[in-house]
């Protein structure tokens, strides 16, 4: 019983330095910036930011490596969709040493807090950031008030 | 406990003072006969916020993100960092001719080999 119980000490041990690195995680999740290390599960690929500014959407995903013909986007309503292919070529005539960037295709789906206007949304791509303006659809626009 | 140790290791830290989240970027690293090709991914960073610094046999990349924001967030996934990563290079580096080139946030860093330092193939004469 007394081996079990040094288990136990040993176990509380291993929660005490897993807690560490979780307390830490949140300090870093509370500043909402950046990558949280095997916190990933929370986001899906492509990490994405979206702003209101207003009368449309800007949202800002990160995609380095792709070029605008690997990135598809579909928009519905208040649905969007991004999708695309990251292929990793080895440069012709060399070895790898590491190779840490994987290949991948992927799709994520979002849902935006409003309809926009399909027709009317603008996308660019740079330094491996897209950013798509997405203007809100008519009924969505904020307006002014005029009161009586 | 835990918390004792972190700060003695920041102490040398010259990044301590700054309150930028560092991040360490992924890379792929691939050798040929006439130079070592270092790609690392830092999506967001303009040319102008990279360094590079070859000292001593190590090598130091650091890129910061600033991003632009405007609006009301209503979701944020990542943020501004500042990308870094060290490596040691072997001594066979030139230096001097180590270029580099950013497109869609993928830096490609040439390291070129010093002339001594390429294989070579010897000749065996006719005796």
């Amino acid at each position: 019983m007394i081996a079990r119980v040094s288990d136990i000490d040993r176990m509380f041990d291993a929660m005490g330095l897993f807690r560490g690195r979780f307390d830490r995680l949140f300090d870093e999740f509370n500043r909402s910036v950046g990558y949280a290390p095997g916190w990933s599960s929370v986001a899906g690929y492509p990490r994405t930011n979206l702003y209101d500014k207003g009368d449309h959407f800007e949202m800002v995903a990160e995609v380095p490596g792709l070029s605008k013909e690997d990135l598809n986007v579909k928009i519905q309503g208040n649905y969007l969709e991004i999708s695309g292919k990251r292929e990793i070529k080895v440069p012709e005539g060399y070895r790898v040493h590491r190779g840490e960037r994987g290949s991948e295709s992927f799709t994520r789906s979002l849902t935006l807090p409003a309809d926009v206007d399909s027709g009317k949304v603008s996308a660019t791509l740079r330094d491996g950031l897209l950013t798509l303006a997405l203007p809100k659809s008519e009924a969505a626009k904020p307006r002014q008030i005029s009161i009586k | 406990m835990d918390g004792k140790d972190l700060t003695k290791k920041d102490k040398g830290a010259v990044e301590s003072t700054r309150n930028l989240r560092q991040v360490v970027p992924v890379v792929d690293i691939y050798e040929n006969n006439d130079e070592i090709l270092l790609h690392a991914e830092m999506p967001g960073v303009t040319k102008d916020h990279i360094t590079v610094n070859i000292d001593n046999g190590t090598l130091t990349l650091s890129g910061v993100r600033s991003l632009t924001r405007g609006g009301a967030a209503e979701w944020e996934e990542f943020g501004d960092v500042e990308y870094q990563r060290a490596f040691s290079v072997p001594q066979s580096i030139d230096v001097n001719k180590v270029n580099a080139e950013l497109k869609d946030g993928i830096l490609a860093l040439h390291l070129p080999k010093s002339e001594a330092a390429k294989p070579r193939t010897v000749k065996i004469q006719a005796g």
